[in-house]
């Protein structure tokens, strides 16, 4: 029988490993720091996130399909319900050989913002998103994630910050309560047109216990923003994994375009 | 206070023209200047002004602090008399150099209120007296010239506006009541906005510094004829005005008399144009003055017309569309050059024998990006002020300028110390100027320039001395849109 110290050894290492993988599954389909703007009363974002892992997980792990060579199309549909606040809807998908395209998951996700009339010196604002994700992409099937949003742009230089906290309702990570996973977003305006920056997304495990570095999420985008249209969204990049539990290649895209909610006249 | 050198320094500028600081060194100007500004003490003003934090009552819940004249918003009614010396004493308590410019008059440039134009600035305490013969007659305003930059309480972003009226010498008096109507905006912040630059935008807009049925009606009687003088205040934004229930006949554009009056069902008046419209009061009731966009009246730009012996809730008859055309109101005679001061000089020179072949100065706006997170900066001819000149104006010459509007926004071009005579209005870039519609007689100190299209307007070097040009969008002249002709 093992000693009692090798097994709650083996226990946080079975731990880390599950927050780990749930945060490959989650990550993945939506690899995106927010802004605090929300979109406009009335109008309508739809944004298709393209997540290609060029060199991910390539083993199965309890379960859970490898990362390698995964492409995920994740549907985001963004509602402004005025003009502070809205509401997201998601469709995560997964396609990969041997598994051809798959249902992965829905989330929802409310968000509120502190209005610009207030004043503020930044940007800020509160999302919280609940959500399914199949087994088999991710052992804790029900997430929640609280997430505030913290953005400033001062000339040409843009930062957004997203302290998130996460937490598994149902599954392996359960138990070990509220995560923290960080990201943020250090943008320069070339031209009009072209931004380019670096995002950082990190999960960091459990909240005043964080994981060992290995175990860690870390994850370095270089990206470009497109700014081609007020009604366009355009964010490319590739990114790194900076540690053995984080998928080392990963090329992102989200196309987004708003679409205005009604007719409006030059009066309105 | 930010000084403009101050703030064209920190954009990597340099300034030609210096400040003045204040009354002190206004004894040191030549003794033509001296005559212009006084300091005081040779008996009463005319008229007295006091630059001073005010606390303005824009609604019953709605307060706030701003810089004021005589403690009101809009400043007092400074009604002269055309052609027949005035003083006016202004007394700055402001914490910070303070400047008044009296916007359409026919001034010496020491005493329009400009310093890039070598008016002295009113220092913090101080007093000056301005002494002028004004001209020309007609609906005129006063207001601060000071810069705001990132401050979105100074500058025209305050209070210190007020109106100015130059009865002329045999004013008709073809109206039974007058009512002065200011337009502004306040509280304001910088939003991205879809040009990809940062722009002000406002929470409240008055009318006359109140809120829709925060102030006193405009109480009138039917079958009155009741002239109405506009003025848009606001340091950035274009306004529309309608009467529900009524239509305006505009008769002046920035105070100057149109060529052909036209009855309209709104008016669109760009930051520092005026409109004079003469309503006929034929339908008795309660109504609602205000803005014509929906979201701006229900920031609070409106005003009740009661009717006398009439009550109830004021009625709104929603416009379904935005319209106004300058051309419009110009005259039918394309030959006659127009003159908005017959009887002075500059009306003498307006119909000289060059005015079918005035000399052209092609102008050409641009923005320049700053990221998106700041404002634009803005250029004139490839240059910022104070970099940007134009050749040296001759005396007596008719100028053409050519406004041709690159950027994604309108701007409302100011000339000070002169009016000018619209010629040909909005033509794409693309296209030939002079395809656009030729226009007379329409004489103003302000156009709105439409994005992305060319106007052209004419005007003659009548007064000179140094005379700026610049747009009236608060943060755009403050980032360079600005230029100073010199007269030869």
């Amino acid at each position: 029988m093992p000693e009692p110290r090798l097994l709650q050894k083996y226990a946080v290492l079975l731990a880390l490993l599950a927050l780990s993988t749930l945060a490959h599954a989650q990550g993945n389909y939506e690899i995106q720091v927010y802004g605090a703007e929300t979109v406009p009363e009335n109008s309508l974002m739809v944004e298709l996130h393209s997540n290609f892992t060029a060199d991910g997980e390539k083993s199965t792990i309890d379960g859970v399909y490898p990362t390698n060579h995964q492409l995920h199309e994740t549907l985001e549909l963004t509602y402004g319900i005025n003009s502070w606040s809205e509401v997201g809807f998601y469709v995560f998908t997964s396609e990969q050989d041997g598994h051809g395209v798959q249902w992965v998951g829905d989330h929802i996700r409310p968000r509120v913002r502190i209005p610009e009339s207030w004043g503020w010196p930044v940007g800020v604002s509160l999302s919280m998103e609940l959500g399914y994700q199949r087994p088999e992409y991710s052992p804790d099937t029900w997430t929640w994630e609280i997430r505030p949003i913290v953005d400033k742009s001062i000339g040409r230089w843009y930062f957004a910050f997203n302290p998130a906290i996460e937490r598994s309702l149902h599954g392996p990570g359960t138990r070990q309560g509220y995560g923290f996973a960080p990201g943020a977003k250090l943008g320069y305006d070339f031209t009009p047109v072209v931004s380019g920056g670096l995002e950082y997304y990190a999960d960091y495990g459990q909240i005043g216990n964080f994981a060992p570095t290995h175990a860690q999420q870390q994850q370095i985008f270089v990206v470009t923003d497109l700014n081609v249209s007020p009604k366009w969204e355009i964010n490319l990049g590739v990114g790194v994994g900076a540690t053995r539990s984080t998928d080392h290649l990963i090329f992102k895209a989200i196309i987004g375009r708003r679409f205005d909610w009604g007719h409006h006249s030059a009066v309105d | 206070m930010i000084s403009r050198r101050a703030a064209l320094q920190s954009l990597g500028l340099s300034v030609t023209c210096a400040s003045l600081p204040g009354v002190a060194r206004m004894l040191a100007l030549p003794e033509a200047r001296r005559v212009a500004a006084q300091r005081p003490g040779a008996g009463p003003a005319d008229y007295t002004l006091e630059i001073a934090p005010a606390t303005v009552d824009l609604s019953p819940h709605h307060r706030l602090r701003t810089l004021s004249y005589n403690g009101q918003v809009p400043g007092p009614l400074l009604r002269l008399k055309a052609n027949r010396p005035v003083s006016i004493e202004v007394t700055n308590r402001s914490d910070h150099a303070e400047i008044v410019h009296w916007h359409g008059l026919f001034l010496p440039s020491v005493i329009d209120g400009a310093v890039e134009e070598g008016s002295p600035e009113l220092a913090p305490g101080a007093t000056a007296r301005y002494t002028f013969t004004p001209r020309p007659a007609g609906f005129r305003w006063y207001h601060t010239h000071t810069m705001a930059m990132n401050d979105l309480t100074r500058g025209q972003f305050s209070g210190l506006h007020g109106f100015l009226f130059i009865e002329p010498p045999d004013d008709p008096g073809r109206y039974d009541q007058e009512f002065f109507i200011a337009l502004h905006d306040w509280e304001g912040h910088l939003l991205a906005s879809d040009d990809g630059a940062m722009n002000p935008s406002y929470d409240v807009a008055t009318l006359n510094g109140k809120t829709m049925g925060a102030g006193e009606p405009l109480r009138v009687k039917e079958g009155q004829r009741v002239l109405f003088h506009i003025l848009n205040s606001s340091p950035t934004e274009v306004h529309w005005l309608a009467l529900a229930g009524h239509t305006l006949r505009v008769v002046a554009l920035d105070g100057n008399p149109v060529p052909a009056p036209q009855n309209v069902a709104m008016v669109r008046v760009a930051p520092a144009e005026r409109v004079c419209a003469i309503v006929e009061m034929n339908n008795p009731g309660v109504w609602v003055l205000g803005e014509v966009r929906k979201h701006v009246q229900a920031a609070g730009m409106a005003a009740v017309v009661e009717y006398a012996n009439r009550s109830g809730a004021p009625q709104w008859r929603q416009p379904s569309d935005l319209v106004w055309d300058y051309a419009r109101f110009a005259s039918p005679d394309v030959d006659t050059p127009a003159s908005a001061d017959t009887d002075t000089d500059a009306g003498a020179d307006a119909g000289g024998g060059e005015a079918d072949s005035p000399t052209p100065i092609p102008l050409v706006f641009e923005s320049k990006f700053r990221g998106h997170g700041a404002m634009e900066a803005w250029t004139i001819n490839g240059k910022s002020y104070p970099d940007a000149h134009a050749a040296p104006l001759r005396r007596g010459e008719r100028y053409r300028l050519q406004f041709i509007n690159r950027s994604k926004d309108d701007h409302p071009l100011h000339l000070h110390r002169h009016s000018f005579e619209l010629r040909h209005l909005g033509a794409p870039l693309a296209g030939d100027a002079r395809a656009a519609p030729r226009l007379r007689g329409i004489l103003k100190d302000v156009v709105l320039v439409e994005a992305g299209t060319r106007t052209e307007v004419d005007f003659t070097a009548d007064n000179p001395g140094d005379t700026l040009f610049h747009c009236h969008q608060q943060n755009h002249m403050d980032l360079g849109f600005m230029m100073l002709f010199n007269y030869a």
